[in-house]
């Protein structure tokens, strides 16, 4: 990482801001399901500002990583339905960042173009290795 | 891959035959719309749409130009996600990277125009030479301006990436030997779009290419034709620095203690007030910083004639043109008009004693 | 060629050579009319001359005490848009740098925020002396084109300054451009009509203090 510009390191007060808006995403979540997403990379936050927010929301049951194009980093916040997911490049850099509010966020679920590729790709494992079965 | 798995042609397709998962798709719809400021939902709509759409044929052009803006796109910081653009299109013709070469290269060019006619993006960088018939550029014993009505006309649309392409930039500049001029003087019946910069902020390219194959349309464009996601703010408004600039809080040179304590660069010229583009939110080299961040005022590289506007330490407020010799002369003649003035008055008054004199 | 590069180059350059040509112009043309000669006999000569004379134009910055009770309003409205604009001309950091650029003279500016609400002051103040003007009914009488013109191009450069420095409405370098164009207008305006007051109230005013200092009448 590069080192941080003063701007970094000041707090401006919209990780408060941004907890206001996830409690009413989450409130209306349990109510009817809705699903919302905030966007922490559009928003004018320092880093001092996501580590607040970070701090606050906490870390709950559930963590994951995924390695497609470079790394992501998934958890829910001790708030259960409250996603934190982390996109890096290959190189380390974060590229996208966003809250989610969700029962699953869409990126830990499995595609269903990638369930077929993958069952062909599986018949012909299988096929490969044990080619008298069929 | 069997055919009910994938629609052929479609950077789904392109994508699991490199081994690429739907997730990666998704993961770049997230930083898209992070990108273009969608709600950050439009991400599974964006990799969705992506996953099923045609890759796009691009026939990429360079006139008078200095292979910047090729670079800046394929020089980017975070390989993986950048590279994802050249899944997304098919690019059938570019001088730097393309592997054929002379005649054959000129033949891609053709065929491509052929099987997509209609239906292929122009990407053009550089200015276009149009002073003695265009000769001050030519490739393949053909002028730019001949390549570019050619290859313009069955064109979908066309893409100018750069500020030359765009505005006619640095060739364009006074006093402009070549007659150059930004290809919207000459293509005038296709939708034009500019991604102007010089270079371009690469995820700016990668963005515009992104959201026409995404979209299936033209983005949003401000007055002079560039994408709005993209150049809707301008730099000193998406400013870290602008609190100082609020406050009154300025650098009056690169070496005192407001430029050692960050503030605004505007008394040093900073021309980020006038100018629209990514760069205070994208940044450069995978967001590590950009040239306000580093201490130094912004050119103003993403408008037309940033090389003419007085000077690069010229701040906004100050005349581009002024010559003190002007305002000397209108002194020294309106000292001289004056005095003429008032010598008449005085020949008036003693013509005036003189007759009140013979009356008398 | 944008707005703002049209307002910065040809513009403005030509603005303040007319500005400068007219000033010097009139200036000169008063300095060498014939003058009539003062046949009084001089009660005071020298240092009570010159004390006399500038104590006049001292005292006359203020009205007569028989007046100041009825004047007040008008006077300190006055008072308030002039320095205001004195404040925002020469207190403004980018005018400075306008200055600088040139005369090469420089010096420090005051935080934007005071100069926006010394804008809004100075606004309020000469919207309230149009009103005036346009319900009183002797001032209404004796008011013509000039008048209201002079008011115009004072007042323009002021509410565009405020919205360009504000970011209001459009884009700021057609603000900034509508701005330096605005104080084009106010340039080219000056010499020829009654604005010519900020030079020639030192030229009127010393010459009425010093023809009646001459004769030892205390005005």
């Amino acid at each position: 990482m590069h080192d941080a510009g003063p701007f970094e390191n000041v707090r401006t007060g919209l990780a408060r801001a941004v907890e206001q808006e996830i409690l009413q995403h989450l409130e209306a979540l349990a109510r009817d399901g809705s699903e919302a997403a905030i966007d922490l990379r559009g928003l004018p936050m320092s880093e001092a500002d996501r580590e607040e927010l970070d701090g606050a929301l906490g870390r709950g049951e559930v963590r994951a990583t995924l390695s497609a194009m470079g790394e992501s980093e998934v958890w829910e916040t001790r708030f259960n339905g409250v996603w934190w997911v982390r996109h890096k490049g290959t190189d380390g850099q974060v590229i996208a960042e966003q809250v989610e509010i969700t029962l699953l966020p869409e990126i830990l679920k499995t595609d269903p173009a990638d369930a077929r590729a993958a069952a062909v790709r599986m018949r012909e494992h299988i096929a490969l290795r044990d080619p008298d079965r069929d | 891959m069997d055919d009910w798995v994938m629609e052929q042609g479609t950077v789904g397709e392109a994508l699991a035959r490199q081994g690429v998962s739907r997730r990666s798709l998704l993961k770049y719809g997230s930083y898209l719309a992070t990108l273009m400021a969608l709600p950050p939902t439009a991400g599974r709509a964006i990799a969705q749409s992506l996953a099923g759409a045609k890759r796009q044929s691009v026939i990429w052009l360079s006139f008078q130009e200095c292979t910047g803006c090729i670079e800046s796109l394929t020089r980017s910081f975070s390989p993986s996600v950048e590279e994802m653009i050249f899944n997304l299109i098919s690019l059938d013709y570019q001088e730097t990277l393309q592997a054929a070469a002379g005649e054959a290269a000129e033949k891609a060019r053709l065929d491509a125009m052929a099987a997509n006619k209609g239906k292929y993006v122009v990407v053009v960088d550089g200015s276009v030479s149009t002073r003695d018939g265009g000769i001050y550029s030519c490739a393949a014993g053909k002028t730019n301006l001949e390549v570019l009505k050619e290859t313009a006309k069955d064109a979908l649309a066309i893409l100018s990436v750069g500020t030359c392409s765009s505005f006619g930039g640095i060739p364009h500049a006074h006093p402009n030997p070549t007659g150059a001029v930004p290809v919207s003087d000459i293509v005038t019946d296709k939708p034009v779009i500019n991604v102007s910069g010089c270079p371009p902020v690469p995820e700016v390219i990668a963005g515009t290419v992104a959201y026409l194959v995404t979209f299936g349309k033209l983005p949003p464009l401000d007055r002079l034709g560039r994408p709005k996601p993209f150049f809707g703010d301008s730099i000193h408004d998406r400013c870290y620095r602008r609190p100082f600039y609020d406050k009154g809080l300025f650098a009056k040179s690169f070496d005192d203690e407001g430029a050692r304590n960050g503030w605004c660069l505007y008394e040093c010229g900073c021309k980020g007030p006038v100018t629209y583009n990514a760069c205070a939110t994208t940044k450069w080299n995978g967001g590590t910083s950009f040239p306000i961040q580093s201490g130094h005022g912004c050119l103003g590289c993403s408008e037309p004639n940033f090389w003419d506007m007085g000077g690069f330490y010229k701040t906004l407020p100050q005349p581009t043109h002024h010559h003190g010799r002007d305002i000397g002369a209108a002194a020294a003649v309106g000292a001289i008009a004056g005095a003429g003035t008032a010598v008449l008055a005085r020949q008036r008054r003693q013509k005036a004693i003189e007759e009140e004199g013979k009356t008398k | 060629m944008t707005l703002l590069d049209f307002a910065r180059g040809p513009a403005i350059e030509v603005a303040m050579v007319v500005f400068v040509f007219g000033v010097i112009w009139r200036l000169a043309w008063l300095l060498f009319l014939p003058h009539a000669q003062d046949r009084s006999k001089a009660k005071i000569t020298g240092g009570a001359l010159l004390s006399g004379t500038v104590g006049s134009f001292v005292r006359h910055m203020w009205p007569a005490k028989e007046y100041a009770a009825r004047t007040l309003v008008h006077t300190v409205a006055s008072y308030t848009f002039h320095i205001g604009l004195a404040v925002i001309v020469f207190g403004f950091g980018q005018h400075i740098q306008f200055i600088r650029s040139i005369t090469g003279l420089h010096w420090g500016g005051l935080p934007t925020a005071v100069i926006s609400a010394v804008s809004v002051i100075t606004l309020a103040a000469l919207l309230f002396m149009l009103l005036r003007r346009l319900t009183n009914p002797v001032l209404k009488v004796i008011s013509t084109f000039t008048d209201y013109w002079s008011w115009f191009v004072t007042t323009l450069p002021v509410v565009t300054g405020l919205a360009a420095v504000s970011h209001l409405w459009i884009r700021y370098e057609d603000l900034l451009g509508i701005h330096i164009l605005s104080v084009c207008l106010f340039l080219v305006s000056f010499p020829f009509g009654k604005l010519m007051h900020a030079f020639l109230v030192f030229v009127t005013r010393t010459q009425t203090g010093m023809f009646y200092s001459r004769r030892g009448a205390h005005v």
